[in-house]
Formats: C-alpha cells, sequence, structure tokens
C-alpha cells in the first residue's frame, strides 16, 4: 500500500540524560517537564513510536462515522470502514497539507480538501480533484496520493489505540498482563463499555508527564489534595488509603494500576448512592466473570495510566488522554464510559457524577489543576530545574510472593508505578528503536 | 434515435446503478428505482468520476468524488458542485432487456474550425 | 455562527421598561454577589427546581448537528445542575482546604445585551444575556470566558429566582484548566 505512512528519521538521544532521571536513585528533575530539546525527543521517541489511544469503538460506530483527535502533536481522523474495520489517517492533504477534516466527529461519505478540491474515501483512497482533466494530462497516478495511513491500528475490549511505527510490538504484547487488571472497568459486564457522547477539552499550562504520572500511581495526593472536594461530595475527608489492609501498585512496561480491594471506595466520591448500589448488584457477576479478587476493583479506591498519556479512573468512570502541546502545554481530552447494559439512568448518573467530581468544572480537578501547573512553572527557573525531586517512596515493596500478574508491588501509597513510568520514558529516550528498549518486566506474564 | 442494449432487469436489482460501457456515445449509467428503470450519462459534469460509483439517495445519484447531485429521471444538477445538467436517455424494455434510447446528433452542417 | 441559543417558536412579547430594568438590576446584583464570593446569598437566589446547565461545545460539520446544534442533552457538559449539586460546589468553595482558592481567585463578572420575555406561565420570564467573566489567580493568570444564557426567571415577592440557566460558550475547547466560579 502505497498510502502506509513515511515514518521519520529518530535522532541521536540527549547526553546526560540520567542528570535529570535516575530511577534507581529514586529521583528526576524538573527540567523534564520544562525542556524544548527534551519535549522534542518525546514526540519522535513516544509519541511516534508507541500505542496511542485514539478512539472507543462506540464512538464510530457505522461506516462513514469518524472522530478527530491527535497523536502527540500529529493530527489524525480515525474513521470506521466498510468491512467493520477502523483505520487511521494523518489529517493532512498530501497535495500541500492542508488539514482535510476540521470537525471533531460526524459520520461522512469521505473528505474533500477544502483548497483545490481533492477527495478521499472512507477508505483513505484518492477518488478525484477539482479540475480533474489537469491531473490526467499530467499521468498523475491517483492511486499513490491518498491520505497516510497509521502504521498499526488494534483495538481491544473497544479501545482503539494505534502507533505510526511499523515496528512496535503487538498491542498485546504492549499492554501485557495489565489488560488482567483493565478488566475490572472494561469488561466486567457481557457486552464491554462505551462512552457517552461528546469529548470535554480544556487546557492546562503543564507538562504532559505530570499529569500521566498522577494517575499512574499517586493515590498519595487524594488525601491532602482533595479534601474539600471530598468534604463537599461526602461531607467528610478523603478515605485514609494508609488504613486499606490490601491494596497494590501493578506495572508493565511503564503503565500503571494502583488499587485498593474495597469495591466503591472511587465511586462513592459522586455522591449517587444509586451507583454504589448498581456496583453492589452486578459484583456477584463480575465474580463470575473475573474471579472475586477483580470484582473488589470494579469501583475501588484506583487509578491507572497506560503509558504514555492515556488515564482512567474506575468508579469515577473518567477516561482522558493528556495531549502534549509543548513542553508545557496540554490539551485534555476527557470523557465518560459506562458500561452498555447499564440502565439509561444509572449511564445518565455517571454522566454528570464524573462532571461534578473530574472536569474543568469538577470539583476534585479543581484542585488538581493548580498542583500540576505549578510544579511545570517553577522549573522555568534554570536552578530550579537543576535539583533533584524526590520519587523514592516504597523502593523496597516488591511482592515477593503473589499470584498476580505484572510487577507487583505492595500497597498503593507507593512511587513504584511513577518510578516505572518515568524508567520507560527514560528509555526510550536512550533508544532508537524498539529492539534496543530494555525489558524491566519481572513479574509474571499471567495470573495464577 | 439508436437503440443501446443495455443490461437485463434480472442483473439490477432495485435502487441499484450499473455502469454500462459505450465507447461511442459515452458510457450509460442505467437505475433501477423501485421497479422503474432509468439511464443518464455515466460521467459526472463536474470532473471525472463515474456516477455509477455513487450512492442513490431517494431520486438523486450522488457523485462519489465531491459529493454533487443529480436527479435521476431528469438529469437536473442539483448539488454543489456540479452545476451542468446530466444527458439523460429515454428507456425501453423488451421482455427482460433493458435498452437506452440514443438520440444521434446529426452531423454537423459546417465544420468546425 | 457562534453558540446559538435554539430560536423559539411563536411570538415574543418583551416586559415593560421597568420591568426590564429591575431584571437588569436583579442579574447585575447576582453577579456582584459572585464577585464578593457570597455564595449563600448566590444560592438563594436559585428556584429549588433549578436546571443549571452549561453543555459542552462540540465542533461538528452542519450536516451532522447534535439535537441543539452543537450540543445535546445527553452529552457532555461542564453544568448540568440541581441545586444539591450547586451546594456542593458552595461547600468546596467554603472549605479551608480548597488550596486552590487560597489566595483567593479574583472574579469580575459582566452581563450585557438584556432582552427580556414574558415566559409561558405567568410571573415567569425568559431572559436572553450576554456574559463575560474575568478571572485572575496568583500573580499574572488571568481566564476570560465569553458566552451567551438563556435564564427562565419566576417573580417571587418583589424578587426574582433562577428556574432554568442555560450557558453556551462558543468555545470548543475550554482555554483554561478549569471554570472555579459560576456563569
Amino acid at each position: 500500500m502505497s498510502n502506509i505512512i513515511k515514518t521519520i528519521d529518530v535522532t541521536d538521544s540527549l547526553e546526560n540524560l540520567k542528570e535529570v532521571c535516575d530511577i534507581e536513585d529514586g529521583r528526576i528533575s524538573g527540567r523534564i517537564f520544562y525542556d524544548q530539546k527534551i519535549y522534542e525527543q518525546e514526540l519522535e521517541k513516544i509519541f511516534a513510536r508507541c500505542w496511542l489511544f485514539v478512539a472507543h469503538e462506540s464512538q464510530i460506530p457505522n461506516t462513514g462515522d469518524y472522530v478527530t483527535t491527535t497523536m502527540g502533536e500529529d493530527e489524525v481522523i480515525v474513521i470506521r470502514q466498510k468491512d467493520g474495520g477502523i483505520k487511521v489517517f494523518l489529517n493532512a492533504c498530501p497535495h500541500r497539507g492542508n488539514k482535510v477534516c476540521f470537525a471533531e466527529s460526524g459520520s461522512t461519505r469521505g473528505f474533500i480538501c477544502n483548497y483545490h478540491g481533492w477527495s478521499f474515501n472512507v477508505a483513505g483512497n484518492l477518488v478525484g480533484q477539482h479540475e480533474s482533466g489537469i491531473y490526467e494530462a499530467s499521468d498523475f497516478d491517483k492511486a499513490k496520493w491518498g491520505l497516510k495511513e497509521v502504521a498499526q491500528v488494534e483495538s481491544w475490549k473497544g479501545l482503539v489505540f494505534a502507533t505510526f511505527d511499523p515496528e512496535a510490538p503487538t498491542l498485546q504484547e504492549y499492554l501485557g498482563p495489565m489488560t488482567w487488571y483493565l478488566d475490572a472497568l472494561f469488561d466486567n459486564q457481557e457486552g464491554g463499555t462505551e462512552f457517552v457522547g461528546g469529548c470535554i477539552r480544556s487546557t492546562y499550562d503543564c507538562n504532559w508527564k505530570i499529569a500521566a504520572e498522577n494517575f499512574v500511581g499517586d493515590i498519595l495526593h487524594a488525601g491532602w489534595t482533595h479534601d474539600s472536594a471530598a468534604r463537599a461530595m461526602l461531607g467528610g475527608s478523603v478515605a485514609k488509603v494508609s488504613d486499606f489492609e490490601e491494596s497494590y501498585s501493578v506495572n508493565w512496561n511503564g503503565h500503571g494500576y494502583e488499587f485498593a480491594l474495597d469495591t466503591v471506595g472511587n465511586v462513592a466520591v459522586l455522591g449517587e448512592s444509586a451507583l454504589n448500589k448498581y456496583l453492589h448488584t452486578i459484583k456477584p457477576s463480575v465474580a463470575e466473570r473475573l474471579g472475586e479478587f477483580r470484582a473488589n476493583m470494579i469501583g475501588a479506591v484506583s487509578s491507572c495510566t497506560l503509558f504514555p498519556n492515556f488515564s482512567f479512573l474506575a468508579g469515577q468512570n473518567t477516561v482522558r488522554v493528556w495531549q502534549p502541546r509543548g513542553p508545557n502545554k496540554i490539551e485534555l481530552f476527557t470523557w465518560v464510559v459506562v458500561n452498555k447494559s447499564a440502565p439509561q439512568e444509572i449511564k445518565e448518573k455517571w454522566r454528570k457524577g464524573a462532571m461534578m467530581t473530574f472536569s474543568p468544572t469538577g470539583v476534585f480537578e479543581m484542585d488538581d489543576g493548580e498542583n500540576w501547573e505549578y510544579c511545570t512553572k517553577t522549573a522555568k527557573g534554570r536552578v530550579t530545574a537543576a535539583q533533584d525531586l524526590y520519587i523514592g517512596l516504597g523502593m523496597n515493596s516488591r511482592a515477593e510472593e503473589t499470584s498476580l500478574p505484572g510487577n507487583v508491588f505492595k500497597g498503593q501509597l507507593n512511587e513504584a508505578n511513577a518510578r516505572a513510568y518515568y524508567q520507560q520514558w527514560f528509555d526510550h529516550l536512550s533508544t532508537k528503536r524498539w529492539s534496543e528498549l530494555p525489558n524491566r518486566n519481572f513479574g509474571k506474564q499471567e495470573a495464577e | 434515435m439508436e437503440k443501446v442494449y443495455l443490461c437485463k432487469t434480472s442483473d439490477l436489482a432495485e435502487n441499484q446503478v450499473k455502469r454500462i460501457d459505450n465507447s461511442e456515445h459515452g458510457d450509460i449509467a442505467v437505475y433501477n428505482l423501485g421497479g422503474n428503470y432509468y439511464a443518464t450519462a455515466d460521467l459526472c459534469t463536474h470532473a471525472t468520476a463515474s456516477l455509477a460509483e455513487g450512492d442513490i439517495e431517494d431520486e438523486m445519484i450522488v457523485c462519489p468524488v465531491h459529493w454533487g447531485q443529480f436527479h435521476i429521471p431528469t438529469g437536473r444538477a442539483q448539488g454543489f458542485p456540479c452545476e451542468i445538467d446530466l444527458r439523460t436517455y429515454p428507456v425501453a424494455i423488451e421482455g427482460d432487456a433493458i435498452y437506452a434510447l440514443v438520440e444521434v446528433a446529426a452531423p454537423a452542417l459546417i465544420a468546425k474550425g | 455562527m457562534s453558540a446559538q441559543i435554539e430560536k423559539q417558536n411563536g411570538q415574543q412579547y418583551p416586559v415593560s421598561f421597568e420591568q426590564h430594568h429591575k431584571i437588569s438590576c436583579f442579574l447585575a446584583y447576582e453577579y456582584r454577589l459572585l464577585d464578593e464570593e457570597r455564595f449563600d446569598d448566590w444560592l438563594a437566589l436559585m428556584h429549588e427546581d433549578i436546571h443549571y446547565w452549561m453543555p459542552g461545545i462540540e465542533n461538528r460539520r452542519r450536516e451532522n448537528l447534535l439535537e441543539h446544534g452543537f450540543y445535546a442533552a445527553d452529552h457532555m457538559a461542564y453544568f448540568d445542575d440541581g441545586l444539591r449539586d450547586l451546594g456542593r460546589r458552595v461547600a468546596r468553595f467554603k472549605q479551608p482546604s480548597a488550596w486552590a482558592e487560597n489566595p483567593a481567585t479574583r472574579n469580575v463578572h459582566q452581563v450585557s445585551n438584556i432582552e427580556v420575555y414574558y415566559g409561558e406561565t405567568d410571573g415567569e420570564y425568559v431572559v436572553h444575556s450576554v456574559f463575560q467573566s474575568v478571572r485572575s489567580r496568583g500573580l499574572d493568570e488571568q481566564y476570560v470566558i465569553h458566552g451567551r444564557r438563556r435564564d427562565l426567571l419566576v417573580q417571587e415577592g418583589g424578587s426574582f429566582k433562577i428556574k432554568q440557566r442555560l450557558i453556551l460558550i462558543p468555545n470548543a475547547t475550554l482555554t483554561c484548566k478549569n471554570i472555579n466560579t459560576f456563569l
């Protein structure tokens, strides 16, 4: 296929990266949140290589249904094909590069460029142009000039991911045993999940990693940062996580999921008893489907990030992508995910509950935003950015004897996932191809 | 008037369109709209496109390239960027054979310069 | 075309000059309460059945419009609140642990382009307006949100209660991190 995307040349890695990120030593530095050169490395070595979340299948059920999004800063169109498959194209005309789709979602026969009328069908093929005779007289080969197609697209239980890198491992290998845990939210009922309509987009003056890292394994902040929101929603403080008898931090390939086993700790903050009740009602069937352990996770105190920038909270059911827009800016895309089989009024309560808590007007998110922005902004100071930042909690907390899959650490008040996340970041920035990437996983591939 | 054979009625399901190659008069698109048969020129009047590759919506054929529309029974151009009407041909059905009746232009009295 | 309030069917009857003036003053007063962080007083202006709705705005083509054009009732929203929800938001503002409110956000709310029509029920008024919200935080943060509103006000004694508020901004992407105020 001549429309397959041309891969970019990967430049040499920056020298002395260890000065800003030394995980064995338990430290990073603010420079990784503010440095333009580091950011450019991230765009080519992370965002042009990794599997990135681009859509939920439920957003594009029928042929010609599309959403537009970005992979890093590259604009793409995600569109359902006639054969039921999904393709992802660069949202740029191969003639002069103009954007061909200006809407965020919709349904179409194809895309016609506003500039010279180049017309592409849903399969991305160039089917014609305005003044087509001129091209025919130039022996123009239409077959060579379709929309550029992203190298790999795969779905996992409704979540659609794409990568620009033909050498990237399969999505299954990339996610590894994390999928076992993801089932707790994305496959706890027959029929799986769907997104509520629409997407809330907002803008933060923060580095993309600081937000992603917050979801990869930082429940520690919740008790302090979110005290005001918890009191507003529940009339009391956030659950004391250190009191949980059993909780974990699990990671793999830089992805991380931290969780307790209290079933409804996360959903409770939405302040809608009907949602707690719904989770308790479905729990026996989840236990049958996924086992007792994961049935305890469905709305428990937890958070997750899939490397590099896809995050969610089971229970609050907020799903987000931290889209990089420069070293110190992100666009945040926020959706709400619900079980397809849930009653309509339950879906409605989640739509509103997620808005009340984790959205630009959410009472929880209000206090996150300022933290993330100023973790970024302080690194503007050349001297400040050079100082070490501590990331050493739970250095010796590896769960040695466990039947759980993945790299398992004891306790969710733990920076193990954050360390694994930044280690993966470091490894990508230190290598040029997937085959050079060190394998730092030590845990089991599958549950026992 | 020349009678040009297009296809069998059994070859054209309801709400389908088919292109019949014809080097002499230009390719012809033949349509079945709810049991009524129509024929038009197949080439879009705006840019190079075979209308038979487009979709039928009600009585309209939608060009697959720039999504302009023509009214199938009359050939009227109805949607941007199509502004020039499409040539239509009367249709004759004989048994299960569909024919287009093509008016053959009289030779020009004065040769073009 | 910017954010659109749906066109109303049928004839609209504008209220008297005096009533228009009263309602304009009410809207200005409401906004001053917000600027002065008098949240309980502000909450007291809400009708018990208040629907306070600010839908997410979606950038879609004209041939793919939603239920209300750029927005839909069952899609994502910034606010889709009843009185209990507004009360919870106010409760957060009042916590000493609302870290991102200390130092305080400094607000200026402005309302203009006020049109007032009789509602379908006696004592109810449909009010169209345009607003501007300017917030500043810290030393140098400034966030400006513009939009259009359609309120349904109910006369209660000498004053009014807000029974419905629809808030539409033109932006499909919010140009700031949050909306830590009311609009």
